[in-house]
């Protein structure tokens, strides 16, 4: 505690020199994005002023509507899956974390190695499964592959987020002659709202952020995501950095919004089930 | 579905409870009643787990025993020649190291930078929230954003090299040219990608130290060192668990960073890790058949550290 | 249960219901005309005005056809091809996708001598005698392009002939302390760094074997035979003097052409393509071309002919999409603003480019026409397709190999053998 005291100006200093150089890298984008694409290359680190919009104006006014269409269809593709995914993985988790028979601890564990398959690994027998189900480049086929691919993630949240709840206020519930559904929606289920926003934060992180999954099941023809729309920036504009920095910029504010609208429910979400304060 | 009827059935009831009790809610036929519970609970997320990851899988261990490649039919079962093949090849072994790499450089900075910068955050005050939320922002960004960026930083006519001839380093390190360097440089990308995770989760778990504890230390004379190691420590635990199981899931998986970055290079996989490796194989060579040998190895790897790691956390479950 | 059931519903209906405006965009095919997808890639040249152009001007030759333009992700275009091709959605035609493995495998639909009869080099890219792609353009790969401001600074008054004088002027130039070669090759794009070695076997190997690829598949030479290993050492000769810069390594291709504009280098030996590039946007320098030189000053000319449309065998309407691509590619005003864009040098019989050529384009064309008069022309090593060209991925392993040559990771006895290697492995 003296220690502390004597060196209360120390603290401050060094986590705002630790943060501002943590942060550099992000500033060299926030800058180049107001600043005109000449200027870019002789002069990275500077301020942009006068800032200007015409980076930002040049990505919404594309002919082909690359960002545009993109954000219509990220945001249908992370809202539906992680709604759905939040709803399933949470009953899923539920049930696993309830049941004690040897088969559940197996298909957790089964789950929990889902969790480090990289995707493109198994991305083309996917696509396979797809065509066979008829749902090859659709946003439906998207949707349920990113349910079925993030599912362990949520399994693996709301399982120890379960385990914290009380069982008897579930058997109490049932006494009551509610079915076990509703006891679930109705008790269980408001109880874990911070893992619920943990798995919608990650999750639709993850989902917006995710390229090459949408790249191959939507196809060329089918719209693409944001993100897509970004690795394509890449390509097209190369040295521009003003272009592809402003498409970041904005392919990045959506999920960035979001989280912070979030934020406050999800730290707990993550340890609430491990961490008893 | 007898199976997971089987598993209901048999729950042990509590010891501390009146069986009778439990039969009475369900005056209604009790077996359809667990049967639809299974269904509607375990079933939809199963479901599309099986259908979109484990018959991947499947077919994946299928396409391994055969010499699979669209461009070069008919395909023919070739039994375990494959594996055989994988064994002596050097590529794929060098792509199984830097996963290794990657992932242990990953799991431990970003582990110990986040435990220091959290500890240098554990404040309430404005400031603290602010730079909290500055450690998070890579988190919420995709890796392929992150990788433009340390490209345009870390490449030799770069930003950080322009900086370091400005100060006077007259021959600046080849960040991702050099084949010695690129593998650690890809590696701490990943690192700053993923500290303000770490940062957040052991703030977390510091907020959850009670106070009392720690004060009731200090007073039984117990230095700055020795409170953390025997009082804080212990209590952040769990938030090791978290974090190390994150970062080992990104490390394992690795692999947009290599493909926007270096693209396995410079030079012969220099930075090429297992995930890219199958992909390369899959897509530039053609080699469906060899390449899901590769990743049948990598989920085998995979499997074996997620059980490991799934004993650990039950065990830390328990100890608390 | 019930209201969950009804819950689930409402859920999938709200999915299959959902559609996305870019999706339903002109996906019906309208008025009975064909409606036909198109791959494209888009570069900072070839840009998606460039695109729309191009694909206006072709359909209207070829009434009944409606074009979707397809945008690669990336510039690797065979690459995503095989990727679409593997979830069962090749599209109907494809621009310059390397049709290795496509053609073998039935995909791609031939086209005939009467349809190829425009065409100055109508064989270019066989495959077992067949054409897949149309050779709709000649590459000089590589030339030498210089800063000629940075070779008179040095003293230099001519530019090489024979390779005993490049080696001079490399000298000359690193004795000024100017990197000699600005060479690329990082992130995605691999490939750039070959150009060298791409000069080194022309005029090392291909001048005296034309068909040393073809007899390296029926196994008859090696690449670890002398004189392929000669043309590796020279590239790793370069290398050890300091002549190229292993900086290059990690700069991307759009970073290596910067690097060379800013004066990081005085040679870059590049694809014809760099021509229009440099006369469109003029460097602060003006920029000379030589060929690259073989040892005793004869002129070998490496050259790449195709690169144009290829047809999906399974199109919906296999000659419709046959006459659309024959009405691309050999389109005045495609071609025009191809050589505008790109330096193409056009290979179609009676095209003539426009006059208002800039001076690096027309020293390229020069190089060209020279070496068609010398006849002197041979495969660009690395670039072939067809029969005679390296299996399908090693091209990309070559790439990666050279950065090896480079750091010196690799003697060039190392690269032949590995090479032997991946060869052995891409084909079993």
């Amino acid at each position: 505690m003296i220690d502390e005291r004597t060196h209360s100006w120390l603290r401050p200093l060094v986590a705002l020199f630790v943060g501002v150089v943590f942060f550099l890298p992000l500033y060299l984008v926030l800058v180049n994005v107001f600043k005109p694409g000449a200027d870019i290359v002789p002069d990275p680190a500077g301020l942009p002023l006068p800032p200007t919009l015409a980076n930002i104006e040049a990505v919404l006014s594309r002919p082909d509507h690359l960002f545009t269409f993109g954000l219509v269809n990220s945001i249908a593709v992370t809202a539906l899956s992680i709604t759905i995914l939040t709803v399933v993985s949470a009953m899923l988790g539920h049930y696993l974390a309830r049941s004690r028979r040897v088969l559940a601890k197996v298909a957790m564990v089964v789950l929990l190695c889902g969790l480090m398959i990289p995707a493109p690994v198994i991305l083309a027998p996917v696509t396979s499964v797809l065509k066979t189900l008829g749902l090859m480049t659709t946003l439906q086929g998207l949707v349920l592959v990113n349910v079925g691919y993030y599912v362990p993630f949520g399994v693996l949240l709301f399982s120890g987020f379960v385990k914290a709840v009380p069982r008897e206020l579930e058997e109490a519930a049932e006494l009551d002659g509610a079915g076990k559904a509703r006891v679930f929606w109705q008790v269980v289920f408001p109880l874990l709202r911070p893992a619920s926003a943990s798995v919608l934060i990650f999750l639709g992180v993850w989902i917006w952020n995710d390229f090459l999954t949408p790249l191959i099941v939507l196809g060329p023809d089918s719209g693409t995501t944001v993100t897509v729309g970004v690795y394509r920036a890449i390509g097209q504009h190369q040295s521009d950095f003003g272009a592809v920095f402003a498409f970041m910029f904005l392919a990045t504010l959506p999920i960035l919004v979001f989280y912070l609208a979030l934020q406050k429910n999800f730290v707990k979400g993550l340890t609430g089930g491990a961490v008893k304060g | 579905m007898a199976d997971i009827d089987q598993v209901i059935r048999t729950v042990p009831p509590r010891a501390d409870r009146d069986p009778a009790s439990r039969r009475r809610p369900s005056n209604r036929s009790r077996l359809p009643a667990k049967l639809g519970r299974a269904a509607l609970f375990a079933l939809p997320g199963l479901l599309a787990y099986g259908l979109f990851v484990l018959v991947p899988i499947g077919m994946t261990a299928y396409y391994s025993l055969t010499n699979r490649n669209p461009f070069n039919p008919p395909t023919r079962f070739v039994g375990l020649r494959n594996y055989g093949e994988l064994l002596g090849d050097p590529e794929f072994l060098k792509a199984l190291g830097n996963t290794v790499i990657i992932t242990a450089i990953v799991t431990v900075l970003a582990n110990v930078g986040g435990l220091v910068i959290a500890t240098l955050l554990d404040r309430p005050t404005k400031l603290y929230l602010a730079l909290r939320g500055v450690f998070f922002t890579p988190v919420v960004l995709s890796s392929v954003v992150i990788s433009v960026i340390w490209q345009a930083i870390l490449t030799d006519d770069g930003l950080l090299n322009s900086l370091l001839r400005a100060v006077g380093v007259s021959d600046p390190p080849g960040w991702l040219s050099d084949p010695g360097i690129a593998l650690y440089s890809i590696a701490w990308i990943i690192t700053w990608q993923m500290l303000g995770f770490c940062v957040v989760v052991y703030l977390a778990g510091l907020q959850g130290v009670p106070r009392e504890l720690r004060e009731a230390a200090s007073i039984d004379g117990a230095g700055p060192v020795e409170r953390f190691r025997n009082v804080t420590w212990p209590m952040l635990a769990p938030a090791l668990t978290i974090n190390t199981v994150m970062l080992l899931i990104t490390g394992f998986k690795a692999y947009d960073q290599i493909q926007v970055i270096t693209n396995g290079g410079p030079g012969t996989g220099a930075t090429a890790t297992m995930a890219f490796q199958v992909v390369q194989t899959a897509f530039t060579g053609n080699r469906i058949g060899y390449s899901s040998a590769m990743a049948a190895v990598m989920l085998a790897v995979v499997a074996t550290v997620s059980v490991i790691v799934l004993r650990v956390l039950q065990r830390r479950e328990v100890e608390q | 249960m019930r209201r969950s059931l009804v819950f689930g519903l409402v859920t999938l209906l709200s999915v299959t219901g959902c559609g996305v405006g870019a999706q339903q965009a002109g996906t019906q095919a309208s008025g009975g005309k064909v409606e036909l997808t198109f791959l494209v890639f888009e570069t900072p040249n070839l840009d998606a005005a460039f695109w729309d152009a191009a694909i206006a001007r072709a359909s209207a030759k070829v009434p009944g056809v409606t074009i979707k333009k397809l945008v690669t992700p990336n510039v690797d275009r065979t690459g995503y091809a095989k990727q679409l091709d593997a979830s069962g959605d090749l599209p109907d035609i494809l621009q310059s996708v390397n049709p290795a493995g496509f053609a073998q495998a039935g995909k791609f639909a031939a086209f005939t001598d009467q349809e190829l009869s425009g065409f100055i080099a109508p064989k270019a890219g066989a495959i077992d005698g067949k054409v897949y792609q149309l050779p709709y353009n000649t590459q000089v790969i590589p030339v030498v392009y210089y800063n000629k401001d940075a070779f008179e600074k040095a003293g230099i008054t001519e530019t090489p002939k024979t390779y005993q004088e490049l080696l001079d002027v490399c000298a000359k130039l690193k004795a000024k302390d100017v990197t000699p070669f600005v060479l690329g090759g990082g992130g995605a794009d691999t490939w750039a760094d070959m150009y060298p070695l791409t000069g080194t076997v022309a005029t090392d190997v291909y001048s005296r074997t034309p068909d040393w690829l073809s007899q390296r598949a029926a196994g008859k030479v090696k690449f670890t035979d002398p004189d392929f290993t000669k043309a590796v050492q020279k590239v790793a000769d370069l290398a050890a003097k300091g002549y190229i810069d292993p900086a290059g390594l990690s700069r991307s291709y759009a970073d290596t052409e910067q690097a060379f504009r800013d004066g990081k280098g005085a040679m870059y030996p590049m694809g014809s393509w760099f021509a229009t590039s440099a006369d469109n946007d003029k460097p602060g320098f003006e920029v000379g071309a030589f060929p690259w030189p073989s040892d005793d000053g004869s002129p070998v000319t490496p050259t790449f002919t195709g690169g144009g449309t290829s047809v999906s065998a399974t199109a919906e309407n296999v000659e419709l999409a046959k006459k659309w691509a024959l009405a691309f590619d050999e389109d005045k005003a495609n071609n025009d603003a191809f050589v505008k864009a790109d330096g193409s040098i056009p290979a179609i019989k009676g095209y003539t480019p426009p006059a208002d050529m800039g001076p690096v384009y027309k020293a390229t064309v020069d190089i060209y026409q020279q070496g068609m008069k010398d006849n002197s022309i041979v495969n660009a090593f690395s670039q072939e397709t067809g029969d005679g060209s390296l299996p399908p991925g090693l091209a990309d392993k070559a790439a990666l190999a050279v950065q090896d040559l480079i750091t010196g990771k690799k003697t060039a006895a190392q690269f032949g053998a590995y090479l032997d290697d991946q060869w052995a492995k891409a084909t079993q």
